[in-house]
C-alpha cells in the first residue's frame, strides 16, 4: 500500500511559549485534494508552517511519503518537492517579476523551463517581467505566487488562503488553475477560511478548531457542518 | 517612493554641496590661480581617492542589501585586515610576503573568514532584533576590532603601507606628476563595481541574496539556503572592506582610529547617496565625496580656526543627502519577543529611595567608611576622586539618552554634541553677560538657564529628525556629531583651548556652597545624578513618558489615538538636549578645558554603547558608564599587591579596554540590557516586590511542566483519555480524533 503523501500524527507546535497546535492528525493521500477549513486562529496556517518545515513540531510526527521528516529545514523540504504558497502573496516585492521567476529554480527546474511555463500559464506576467513585483495588482501578485507552484512540478502543493483579498472573478480563475493541477494528479492541501469555492475542487475536507482537527469527511458532509463549527458548536457534542 | 524623486533629491543635495564650495571659494579662496592644469590634477586625485571611498561603500551596501543589517563595523573590519596585511607584508619581523600574495591572502582568505565568523556568531541571531540592538551590536563590534588592532599594533610605532605600484612610477600633467597606483585604484574600484552589479542582478545567487532581505521565510520556501547566502554576503562585504582598507592605507596616517573614521564615515556617506541600496549611486557618491575633498583642499583655505573642516565634508554630504530623502512613513509596531507578561514602571517612592541610597552609598564609599573584611580600601585618594568624577560626568550625559533613545526609540549618536553646546553656552554666558563669573567659576543657579537654552537646539534637531526614522535617523545624528566635532567645537571662539572651566559654586543669596574640592565636586555630581534619575522616574510615569513609549511602540497607533507625533518628538529631543547641555557644564568643568579630542567619535559612541548594553530604558543605566573607571581603579589598587599580575591584566587591559565593545556585542543574547536581567534576579529580594516573586514562581512552574515531558508526549494520550480530560476541564469543542492518537509512536 502506498503511504499517505503527507501525514501529521499528534503534532504539537506553537510560537515561543504559546502552543497553537494541540495534537493535529491529518492525512493527505497521493493524488488527492484536501481542504483544511476552520475559523480564524484555529491553527490552519501553523499546520502548514509545520508541514513545510518553517516551525519545528514540539511533539508528534510529521511524515512525508511515509518518512519521518521532523526537524527538516524548509529549504530542504522545498528542494524535495514540497511547495507552500504562503498567505498574503508569496512573492518578493522588491525583485522584478523575472527575478521572482528566477527564484523558482532552486527546487531543481531549469530557468528556461520555469519561465516558459510561468509566462505561458499567466501571459500577463510575461508582459510585466521587468516590473517590480510589489507594483503588480493583488491578483497578478497571487498569479506570480501560484506560478511557482505550477511551473516547478512539486510533489506536494500547499496553498494558504489563496482567495484572501482578491476579487471573486480572480479567485475563480485561480481555482480553475488549481483544478487543472489536481486533474494532473498533483496532491494539494488547501487552507481556506471561507469554504464554498474550495469545496468545489476538494476530494475531502477537514475542519480545524482550537488547534485540533475535529472532523474529516467528504466535502458535501463537511459543508453542512461548517456553520456550526465556525460558531464553535460541535455536532454531536454538547451545545 | 519613486526613484525619480530620490534622484531629484540627490541632485538638490549635490547642487547644495557644489554651491557651498563655490561660495566658500568666492569668500575664502586660497591664494592660488585657477588653471586648467590644477583643475585636472585635483580632479584626478579626487577621482582616485573617491574610487576607494566607493569601493568601501559598496561593501557596506552589499551587506545591507543582502542581509538587511547596517554594518557599523565595516570600517573596523577594513582596519583589522589592513593591519594584518601590514603584518604579513610590510613588517620587518613578519612573514615578508610579496604584496600581491599578501593582498590575496588577506582579501580572499582572512577577510572572508572574519566575515563568516561574524555572521555565524553574531548576525544570525540578530535578524529579528530591534534596529537599536542591531546597530549597537555592530558599533560594539567596531569598537572591539579597533581596540584589538590598537592592542596588537600599539600606536607607539610608526607604520606605513606602500602602494602596490611604486609611487615613483607615473606620468606628468603639465609639471605635476600623477602616480600610476592612483589609476590602478580607479580601475580596481570600477571592475569591482561592475562585478557586483553583475553578481547581484544577473546571477541566481545574487538574486537570491537580495530575495533574502525581501522575505527570508519565502526564500527558504523556494529551496534556496538563506543561511549560506547571508554568510556569503558577509564574506564578500568583509573582503571589500579589507581591499579598500589596504588600498587607502598608503595615502593616510596609518593608525586604526584614523583609518576607521576615514573608511566608515566616508563609506556611510557614499552609501547614503545610494540610499544604502543602489550600487551605481553609491559609486557616484564615493566619487563626489572624493572630488569635493580634493577640490576643497586645492582651492579653499579657511585658516587655522577651521583646521579640521575637511574632515566634515563627508558628514556634511551625509547630512544633506539624508535630509533630501523623502519623508519616512509612520512606523507600525511589531510585537516584541522579549516583553514580560507584566511590564512594571518604577514607582515614585522607589525612585526617591534609590536616589537617597545612591548619595549615601557614594558618600560612605568615598569617605572609606566601608571595610570589606580583610580589605580596608580607605578614603578615596585624589586620583580615585578624579576617576569617580569623570565617570559621573559620563553618567550625567548618558542620562540624557534615557528619554530619547530608551523610551522614545530615537537613536542618537550625538550626546556629546549636545553636551558641548551646553559647555559653550555656559562659557558664553560668562564672557558676554558675566553671569557665571569670568575665569570659569560659575554659580549653579544659572544651570537651569543652560537647560532652557539647549532645548531649542534639541527642538531644531527634532524638526529634521521628525522626517526620518530608524537607520537614517541614526546616520543623521552621527553626521551631526561629526560636523559639530570637526567644524564647530574646534573653533577658538566656541570653545577656547586654554583652561577655562575651573570650579562651580551655588549661591542663592542667603547661602553659598563651594564645590572647589575634589570631594565636594564628586558629591555634587552624585547628587545631580540622583536628582536626574529621580526626575526621569517621575517623568516616565507622566503623560509625556507614556507618549514617548507609545511612540516607540507604534507611531501609527500613537497618531490614531491623538498623539501629535512630531510635537512629541520635539519635546523629547528638547528634554534630552537640556539634560545633555546641563551635563556638559559639569563635563567641561571636570576636564577644565575641552578640545577636539574630547569630541572623538569613539568617546561619544562608548557612552551610547554602554548605556545600550546596560539597558537604555533604565535611568540607573548611567551608573554603568563608570564601568571602565571602576576596573581601572581596582587594577591600580591591586598593582601594589604581589602575585595578582594576571588579575591586574584582566581588569586593566582586558575588561577596561574591551569591555564596552564586548558588552554591546553581548546584546545579541541579552537585548534589553544588563539591568533588565539583573533586576529580574534582584527584585524578588525586595520585601515589597510580591509581583516579582510571583513572576519568578510562575516562570519556575512553567519550566517544571516542560520537564515532565509536555503532557502526553513521552506517554501519548489515548483518544479516550483526551475526551475524559476535556470533559473534566469543561472543554466542549472536542470529538474523537479521526486518525487516533497512536500508542508509543510519539517521540520524546
Amino acid at each position: 500500500m502506498t503511504p499517505p503523501l503527507l501525514e501529521l500524527r499528534g503534532v504539537r507546535a506553537g510560537y515561543g511559549i504559546i502552543d497553537v497546535l494541540h495534537g493535529v492528525d491529518l492525512i493527505l493521500e497521493p493524488g488527492t485534494v484536501l481542504a483544511l477549513l476552520g475559523p480564524n486562529g484555529a491553527g490552519k496556517s501553523t499546520t502548514l508552517a509545520v508541514a513545510s518545515g518553517q516551525i519545528q513540531p514540539s511533539g508528534g510526527q510529521l511524515l512525508i511519503g511515509g518518512r519521518e521528516v521532523n526537524g527538516a529545514k524548509p529549504d530542504a523540504l522545498a528542494r524535495a518537492g514540497v511547495c507552500l504558497v504562503p498567505e498574503g502573496r508569496g512573492i518578493f516585492p522588491n525583485l522584478t517579476v523575472a527575478e521572482n521567476v528566477r527564484m523558482m529554480t532552486f527546487s531543481g527546474t531549469s530557468y528556461s523551463d520555469v519561465s516558459d511555463r510561468a509566462y505561458e500559464l499567466f501571459p500577463r506576467l510575461g508582459e510585466r517581467r521587468k516590473q517590480l513585483a510589489g507594483t503588480l495588482s493583488g491578483g497578478e501578485q497571487q498569479m506570480l505566487a501560484m506560478a511557482r507552484a505550477m511551473a516547478t512540478n512539486p510533489a506536494l502543493l500547499m496553498l494558504d488562503e489563496l482567495s484572501m483579498g482578491l476579487a471573486p472573478i480572480i479567485v475563480e480563475e485561480l481555482y480553475g488553475q488549481v483544478a487543472q493541477l489536481a486533474a494532473g494528479g498533483l496532491s494539494i492541501l488547501i487552507v481556506e477560511q471561507f469554504a464554498q469555492t474550495v469545496l468545489g475542487v476538494a476530494d475531502s475536507a477537514a475542519i480545524m478548531l482550537h488547534g485540533r482537527v475535529t472532523r474529516t469527511g467528504p466535502p458535501a458532509e463537511i459543508a453542512e457542518e461548517l456553520t456550526a463549527a465556525y460558531l464553535g458548536i460541535e455536532s454531536g457534542g454538547p451545545s | 517612493m519613486t526613484f525619480g524623486r530620490i534622484r531629484t533629491s540627490l541632485l538638490v543635495a549635490f547642487g547644495a554641496a557644489l554651491a557651498s564650495l563655490v561660495i566658500l571659494y568666492w569668500r575664502y579662496g586660497a591664494d592660488t590661480e585657477v588653471s586648467g592644469e590644477k583643475i585636472v590634477i585635483a580632479s584626478v586625485i579626487g577621482l582616485a581617492t573617491g574610487s576607494l571611498y566607493a569601493l568601501s561603500a559598496t561593501g557596506l551596501v552589499v551587506v545591507y542589501t543582502t542581509t538587511g543589517m547596517f554594518n557599523f563595523a565595516h570600517g573596523g573590519i577594513g582596519v583589522f585586515c589592513a593591519f594584518v596585511y601590514w603584518e604579513i607584508v610590510e613588517n620587518a619581523d613578519g612573514l615578508g610576503l610579496p604584496p600581491g600574495l599578501g593582498l590575496a591572502v588577506v582579501v580572499l582568505l582572512v577577510a572572508p573568514l572574519l566575515g563568516i565568523l561574524i555572521d555565524l556568531i553574531l548576525m544570525r541571531r540578530l535578524r529579528t532584533a530591534p534596529l537599536v540592538v542591531q546597530l549597537m551590536v555592530t558599533v560594539g563590534l567596531m569598537v572591539f576590532l579597533l581596540t584589538l588592532a590598537n592592542q596588537i599594533w600599539q600606536a607607539d610605532q610608526i607604520r606605513g603601507v606602500k602602494p602596490l605600484i611604486d609611487r615613483a612610477e607615473g606620468f606628468n600633467i603639465g609639471i605635476s606628476r600623477v602616480p600610476y597606483y592612483r589609476f590602478a585604484n580607479l580601475v580596481i574600484a570600477g571592475v569591482i563595481a561592475v562585478f557586483l552589479r553583475i553578481l547581484l542582478f544577473r546571477t541566481r545567487t545574487g538574486v537570491a541574496m537580495r530575495a533574502v532581505v525581501d522575505n527570508r521565510e519565502l526564500t527558504s520556501l523556494t529551496g534556496a539556503r538563506p543561511g549560506l547566502l547571508s554568510g556569503f554576503a558577509w564574506a564578500l562585504g568583509s573582503s571589500m572592506a579589507a581591499l579598500a582598507g589596504i588600498l587607502v592605507a598608503p595615502d593616510i596616517e596609518f593608525n586604526p582610529a584614523n583609518l576607521n573614521s576615514l573608511m566608515l564615515i566616508v563609506a556611510i556617506s557614499a552609501a547614503a547617496f545610494g540610499q544604502v541600496r543602489s550600487l551605481p549611486l553609491t559609486v557616484v557618491g564615493g566619487l563626489v565625496i572624493g572630488l569635493l575633498e580634493s577640490h576643497y583642499q586645492q582651492w579653499i583655505s579657511l585658516g587655522p580656526d577651521f583646521t579640521f573642516a575637511n574632515r566634515a565634508i563627508a558628514p556634511i554630504v551625509l547630512f544633506l543627502v539624508v535630509l533630501a530623502l523623502p519623508q519616512a512613513r509612520l512606523s507600525v509596531g511589531r510585537v516584541s519577543t522579549n516583553l514580560r507578561p507584566i511590564e512594571r514602571t518604577t514607582r515614585v517612592w522607589e525612585g526617591a529611595f534609590g536616589a537617597v541610597a545612591l548619595v549615601v552609598l557614594a558618600y560612605v564609599l568615598a569617605k572609606g567608611w566601608f571595610h570589606f573584611g580583610v580589605w580596608d580600601p580607605g578614603e578615596w585618594s585624589s586620583t580615585g576622586l578624579n576617576k569617580g568624577t569623570s565617570a559621573m560626568v559620563l553618567a550625567l550625559i548618558g542620562l540624557s539618552l534615557v528619554p530619547l533613545t530608551g523610551w522614545a526609540g530615537q537613536v542618537n549618536f550625538a550626546p556629546l554634541a549636545f553636551a558641548g553646546f551646553g559647555a559653550f553656552l555656559w562659557l558664553r554666558l560668562g564672557l558676554w553677560f558675566g553671569l557665571p563669573d569670568t575665569g570659569g567659576t560659575g554659580n549653579l543657579v544659572w544651570l537651569p538657564l543652560i537647560g532652557l537654552l539647549c532645548a531649542p537646539l534639541g527642538a531644531l534637531v527634532a524638526v529634521f529628525a521628525a522626517r526620518l526614522s530608524g537607520l537614517y535617523l541614526a546616520l543623521s545624528s552621527l553626521a551631526f556629531a561629526l560636523i559639530m566635532a570637526n567644524v564647530v567645537f574646534p573653533h577658538p571662539q566656541v570653545l577656547p583651548r586654554v583652561h577655562t572651566f575651573q570650579s562651580l559654586y551655588l549661591d542663592v543669596g542667603f547661602a553659598r556652597q563651594d564645590f572647589d574640592t575634589r570631594f565636594s565636586f564628586f558629591m555634587l555630581l552624585i547628587v545631580m545624578f540622583a536628582l536626574g534619575m529621580f526626575a526621569l522616574i517621575v517623568l516616565r510615569r507622566s503623560r509625556f513618558g507614556r507618549r514617548w513609549v507609545a511612540m516607540q511602540d507604534s507611531q501609527a497607533a500613537a497618531a490614531t489615538v491623538g498623539v501629535n507625533v512630531v510635537w512629541t518628538k520635539v519635546v523629547v529631543y528638547a528634554t534630552s538636549a537640556s539634560m545633555a547641555g546641563m551635563a556638559g557644564v559639569f563635563w567641561a568643568t571636570s576636564l577644565s578645558s575641552v578640545d577636539i579630542r574630547s569630541f572623538d567619535l569613539l568617546a561619544g559612541l562608548t557612552i551610547v554603547l554602554l548605556m545600550a548594553a546596560a539597558g537604555m530604558s533604565f535611568p540607573v543605566a548611567g551608573l554603568f558608564l563608570s564601568f571602565q573607571v571602576v576596573f581601572e581603579g581596582l587594577a591600580e589598587r591591586l598593582e601594589q599587591t604581589e602575585n595578582v599580575e594576571f588579575l591586574v591584566w584582566l581588569l586593566k587591559d582586558f575588561f577596561a579596554k574591551f569591555g564596552p565593545g564586548l558588552l554591546a556585542i553581548g546584546m545579541v543574547v541579552n537585548q534589553r540590557g544588563a539591568i533588565f536581567e539583573m533586576g529580574k534576579g534582584f527584585a524578588p529580594i525586595l520585601p515589597w516586590r510580591r509581583d516579582a516573586r510571583e513572576e519568578l514562581a510562575a516562570e519556575n512552574a512553567r519550566k517544571r511542566v516542560t520537564e515532565v515531558g509536555g503532557l502526553g508526549l513521552t506517554e501519548p494520550f489515548t483518544s479516550e483519555a483526551i475526551i475524559a480530560l476535556d470533559t473534566q476541564l469543561g472543554i466542549v469543542d472536542d470529538v474523537t480524533p479521526t486518525a487516533g492518537y497512536h500508542h508509543g509512536v510519539s517521540r520524546a
